[in-house]
């Protein structure tokens, strides 16, 4: 299959990843349009032969790390209450268990950049913490942490309780 | 509970060997707390994948798509384009989305040419109805009135035999293949008409119906022809 092809039908799966990164929809397809561009240019890197979804996958995600420490070094886009939490570290103790019950959004907005993209590799799109540690290029070890505490956050404000 | 809660997410994630994932097995069915840690995991990962599930069912935006995939400026179906365009892949429709639609009774959210619904599901398929069914059945692409509100653009038979119309009206635009005595929707695409969209939905329906060809387009003869046997494959 064609490069392109194969591409086009990343798409979709894609998009779902830059949403639970980005959050907001238009600014994830903005990700989107930027990674592809990056992969077009960057083609002759990708050895044919080995998964092109994992290389796409680190494409979108480094763009968008990248675009993060660009806003946050300007001091805008981060909501008072993502920096708050950030600052706080795993801050969802404050919130009261259950108290986004329902807001998926919500509570995935509490967590900090660095979790979130963990969750979104494995829980959603269902990557092995082998995978995800190469696409984040993280030793495993630290996948399993941050899942950890991601879970342990979303459970404590999505009120999944025992 | 003897598990600690890493081997535990190991172990709802896939990640255990087959020995140790048959060990949590049996030890949850005799320990209630452990079963519902289980539970537990379980739960919020079913319940993030319901939450972004429906995203890559969405259309990727033409935006994206066109980055990728040529669009053909007018209807091209020479050898050539076909060709070409059999090496460009298109965007599966998203029947999961038409589907659950349906079933909650909704019209496709479009423009109406309501009240009749043009689309209906049969066997797990979406295949066209009421006015469009119609519209598809009888209406010539060589002679059809200019105010149609569906607009036969070509017919054709794809590489089974089959005989497929693409189309287009204000709600939605597409192409049917005639199976069974029924028009499937193999392609759908949001109708655009009278939007700048208008340009780039043509231009990847036709690149859509030159992929699927099996020869050329049935010209005015040909079509009165299959239209009059009832789209049976010759």
């Amino acid at each position: 299959m064609r490069f392109e092809e194969e591409l086009v039908e990343l798409l979709p799966r894609l998009r779902r990843f830059a949403r639970g990164l980005a959050r907001d929809a238009s600014d994830a397809d903005d990700l989107c349009q930027a990674a592809i561009e990056r992969a077009l240019k960057s083609q002759g890197q990708w050895q044919q032969g080995t998964r092109l979804d994992s290389w796409m996958y680190r494409i979108t995600r480094n763009l968008w790390i990248d675009e993060r420490r660009a806003t946050g070094r300007r001091g805008v886009h981060t909501p008072i209450d993502d920096a708050v939490m950030q600052v706080a570290g795993d801050g969802a103790a404050e919130v009261e268990a259950g108290t986004l019950r329902g807001d998926v959004d919500g509570a995935m907005a509490h967590l900090p950049d660095e979790q979130r993209e963990v969750v979104m590799l494995v829980l959603v799109e269902g990557y092995a913490y082998r995978e995800a540690a190469d696409i984040l290029d993280v030793p495993i070890g630290t996948v399993t942490s941050r899942l950890a505490r991601g879970r342990d956050t979303l459970m404590h404000l999505l009120g999944e309780a025992a | 509970m003897s598990f600690d809660p890493a081997i535990l997410a190991a172990f709802v994630d896939g990640e255990l060997d087959d020995l140790t994932a048959r060990r949590i097995e049996r030890e949850a069915e005799g320990d209630p707390a452990l079963a519902a840690e289980i539970a537990r995991h379980r739960a919020l990962k079913a319940k993030l994948a319901a939450h972004y599930a429906p995203i890559a069912e969405e259309p990727v935006p033409e935006r994206l798509r066109a980055l990728l995939v040529p669009a053909a400026e007018t209807v091209d179906t020479s050898i050539t384009a076909r060709r070409a365009a059999k090496q460009a892949r298109f965007t599966p429709i998203h029947w999961g989305a038409i589907a659950a639609s349906l079933v909650l009774g909704l019209t496709l959210g479009l423009r109406p040419w309501a009240p009749a619904a043009s689309i209906a599901e049969a066997d797990g398929a979406v295949i066209a109805a009421g006015p469009l069914a119609e519209a598809l059945d009888t209406q010539l692409a060589s002679n059809q009135p200019s105010d149609a509100a569906v607009r036969i653009r070509l017919s054709f038979q794809d590489r089974d035999g089959r005989f497929c119309r693409s189309f287009e009206s204000a709600s939605l635009d597409g192409i049917g293949c005639r199976d069974n005595g029924r028009w499937n929707l193999e392609r759908a695409i949001r109708g655009q008409a009278g939007t700048d969209y208008r340009q780039a939905s043509s231009s990847e329906l036709a690149a859509a119906a030159a992929a699927m060809m099996g020869s050329d387009p049935l010209d005015a003869a040909t079509e009165r022809q299959a239209r009059d046997k009832g789209w049976a494959r010759r």
